[in-house]
C-alpha cells in the first residue's frame, strides 16, 4: 500500500537548501500571521492616531484651527486646508514617522491645519459659499494672528485646494506667500469617473438634497468604494501577506481606522459643490462667484506649486495641473508623482516622493 | 526558466484582460464594434476560458522545473496582476456612458424608495416622542440651528469689533 502511494506520487523534485530556508521562514511567518490574525480578531487594540501635539487655536461651530508645536525655524507659517466632509484629517498626522505633520514640524513649519468637523442636520444649510468666505477666512485670519507671521503659506489638499484657491482669490487682503495644490481638482472637465458619474444627465444632485437633506456617511462611503472595487480585495491580500510583521500590522489598522471613518455632506453644500465645480466647472472657467465676488484665479500672484499623483482616480493630473495656467503668478511648477490619491501624501511612498519635494519648495521661498 | 514561465504567464494573462475588456465594453454597448446580432451573454461562457486558461497556466509553472524557492512571492505577484488586471477592467466599464447611466437610474430608484421610508420613520419617531411628552429630533435640530446662527452672529460682530480697533491702533 505504502509503496503504491509512493508509485503515485511521481518522483519529488529536489529540493535545495535555500528552498528549504525559505519553507522554514515561511512556516515562521505563518505562525506570526496566525498569532496577529488572533490578535486581531480576539483583542482588537484601538490604534492612536495623530501623535504629533497640537493645540487648539479657535472653533467656530464645528470647525477647529490645530497649531501643530514645531522649532518654528522657517519665517512663513504654512496652513493645511484638507476637504470638507468625506474623511477626517487625521490622516495627516497617522502615526509617529509616518505623518506629514510631522514631517514639516520636524522641518521647522509653523504648521496650523484647518479641521472642517463633522457637520450634523443642524449644519444642512452651510454652503460652499459659507465656508469659503465665512469659516475659512476667519480660520485663517486666526492662524496668522496666532503666529505672529505677516505672511502665510496655504496648502489645499483634495478638496482643500479649490477651496482654499477659491479663498485666496477673493480675499487679496490675505498675505499669501506661496500656494500649493496637491492633489487638488480644478479643471472638473478632467476629474475621471466621479466627473461622470455626477454629471447633470445623469444625476439629479437637487432630487438627493431634496430627499435625504444630507449626504450620508455611508452613500459617500459607498462612492468611494465604487471608484475602485478592487480596493477591499488588495487590501486584505496585503494584509495577509504582510500580518507577520508587527509594524506593518500596526500601521495597517491606523490607515484602516480612518479608511472606514466616513464623514457626511452638508445638504445643501453637496449642492453648490455637485452643481457649480462638478457640473458647470465654473472655478476654472472664471464663472464662479461666491458671495458675490468674483473667484479669479488670475488673483493668485504668488508662486504656485500643484502637485498631481499618477495613479490618482479621484483628482486625476489631469484637473489638477490647470491651476498653473488660471493662476496669474510667475513662479509655478508641477510635479506629477507616484501614487495615487491618498499614498501621494500618507504612507512610505509619500515620505521619499511628496514630503522632502513639498517642505523644499516652501524651505527656498519662506 | 523561471523567469520565462511568469512572462509566459503575465503574457497570457494581460490578453485575457484585454479579452476581458473587450467583453465588458460590449456588454456596456460601447468599445470595438460588436459582431451583428451578438447572441446574449452567457456568464459561464464568459468566465470559462479566464478560469481555464488561468489554471492551466498554473499548473504548468507548478509541475515544470525546480520549485522556485520564492514560490509565495511569486504567488503574490500573480494575484496582485490579477487584481490589478480586474482593476483595469472594471475601471473602464464603470468610466461608460452605459454604466454611469445604469447609476443613475439605481440611485434614483433608491431615492424613491428612501425618501418616502425616511418620511414616515421620521413621523412616526414624532409620533413616540410626542406620546412621551418629548421633544422631536426636528426641534432639537431647530435649537441647534439657532445656536449655530447666534454663535454665527457673535464671530461677526467680534469680526467687527476686531476691525474697529485695529483702525483705532492705526490712528
Amino acid at each position: 500500500m505504502k509503496d503504491e502511494l509512493f508509485t503515485m506520487m511521481g518522483e519529488m523534485p529536489a529540493m535545495s537548501p535555500e528552498l528549504l530556508a525559505r519553507m522554514r521562514e515561511e512556516a515562521n511567518r505563518n505562525l506570526l500571521r496566525m498569532k496577529h490574525f488572533g490578535e486581531m480578531v480576539m483583542n482588537p487594540k484601538e490604534p492612536k492616531v495623530g501623535p504629533t501635539p497640537r493645540q487648539e487655536i479657535f472653533r467656530t461651530n464645528k470647525s477647529r484651527l490645530w497649531r501643530y508645536e514645531s522649532r518654528r525655524t522657517i519665517r512663513t507659517p504654512l496652513l493645511f486646508v484638507p476637504n470638507l466632509g468625506i474623511s477626517r484629517p487625521y490622516i495627516f498626522d497617522l502615526m509617529p514617522k509616518g505623518s506629514f505633520i510631522e514631517h514639516m514640524t520636524q522641518q521647522g513649519f509653523d504648521f496650523y491645519l484647518v479641521d472642517w468637523g463633522v457637520f450634523g442636520e443642524e449644519d444642512n444649510g452651510l454652503t460652499v459659499e459659507d465656508a469659503v468666505t465665512k469659516i475659512l477666512p476667519r480660520l485663517a485670519r486666526k492662524a496668522l494672528e496666532s503666529s505672529g507671521a505677516s505672511e502665510m503659506s496655504v496648502l489645499g489638499y483634495c478638496m482643500g485646494a479649490p477651496l482654499s484657491a477659491s479663498f485666496v482669490a477673493t480675499h487679496p487682503e490675505f498675505p499669501l506667500k506661496n500656494y500649493i495644490n496637491m492633489a487638488g481638482p480644478i479643471d472638473f472637465a478632467h476629474v475621471g469617473l466621479f466627473g461622470k458619474w455626477l454629471a447633470p444627465a445623469v444625476f439629479d444632485v437637487d432630487k438627493y438634497v431634496d430627499t435625504l437633506g444630507s449626504i450620508p456617511a455611508e452613500m459617500v462611503k459607498m462612492g468611494f468604494k465604487l471608484l475602485k472595487p478592487t480596493m477591499d480585495v488588495s487590501t486584505n491580500l496585503n494584509l495577509w501577506w504582510n500580518l507577520w510583521n508587527p509594524d506593518y500590522v500596526s500601521g495597517f489598522n491606523a490607515l484602516n481606522k480612518w479608511a472606514n471613518e466616513y464623514v457626511a455632506f452638508p445638504g445643501e453644500f453637496f449642492r453648490q459643490w455637485v452643481k457649480e465645480f462638478y457640473q458647470q466647472n465654473r472655478l476654472v472657467r472664471g464663472e464662479l462667484a461666491l458671495a458675490g465676488r468674483p473667484v479669479d484665479l488670475r488673483r493668485i500672484t504668488c508662486p504656485v506649486l500643484a502637485v498631481g499623483a499618477r495613479e490618482d482616480n479621484i483628482a486625476p493630473p489631469g484637473c489638477v495641473k490647470p491651476l498653473l495656467e488660471a493662476v496669474g503668478s510667475t513662479d509655478r511648477e508641477y510635479v506629477e508623482l507616484p501614487g495615487g490619491h491618498i499614498s501621494l501624501i500618507a504612507g512610505r511612498g509619500a515620505s521619499i516622493h511628496c514630503w522632502p519635494k513639498v517642505a523644499s519648495w516652501l524651505q527656498a521661498r519662506s | 526558466m523561471a523567469e520565462t514561465s511568469h512572462q509566459q504567464l503575465f503574457d497570457l494573462w494581460k490578453k485575457q484582460v484585454e479579452d476581458g475588456t473587450q467583453q465588458w465594453l460590449k456588454m456596456m454597448g460601447q468599445g470595438a464594434p460588436a459582431a451583428p446580432a451578438a447572441p446574449a451573454w452567457d456568464p459561464q461562457a464568459f468566465w470559462k476560458p479566464f478560469m481555464d486558461q488561468g489554471i492551466a497556466a498554473w499548473s504548468k509553472v507548478m509541475t515544470q522545473g525546480t520549485p522556485s524557492p520564492d514560490l509565495m512571492g511569486q504567488w503574490k505577484q500573480f494575484l496582485d496582476q490579477w487584481i490589478a488586471a480586474w482593476s483595469k477592467v472594471l475601471e473602464q466599464a464603470m468610466g461608460t456612458e452605459g454604466f454611469a447611466q445604469a447609476l443613475g437610474k439605481q440611485l434614483e430608484g433608491f431615492l424613491a424608495a428612501a425618501g418616502p421610508a425616511k418620511k414616515a420613520a421620521e413621523q412616526q419617531q414624532e409620533a413616540a416622542l410626542a406620546g412621551l411628552g418629548m421633544a422631536s429630533s426636528r426641534q432639537v435640530t431647530g435649537v441647534a440651528r439657532q445656536i449655530v446662527q447666534l454663535e454665527e452672529k457673535v464671530e461677526a460682530l467680534e469680526d467687527k469689533l476686531d476691525r474697529v480697533l485695529r483702525r483705532l491702533e492705526n490712528r
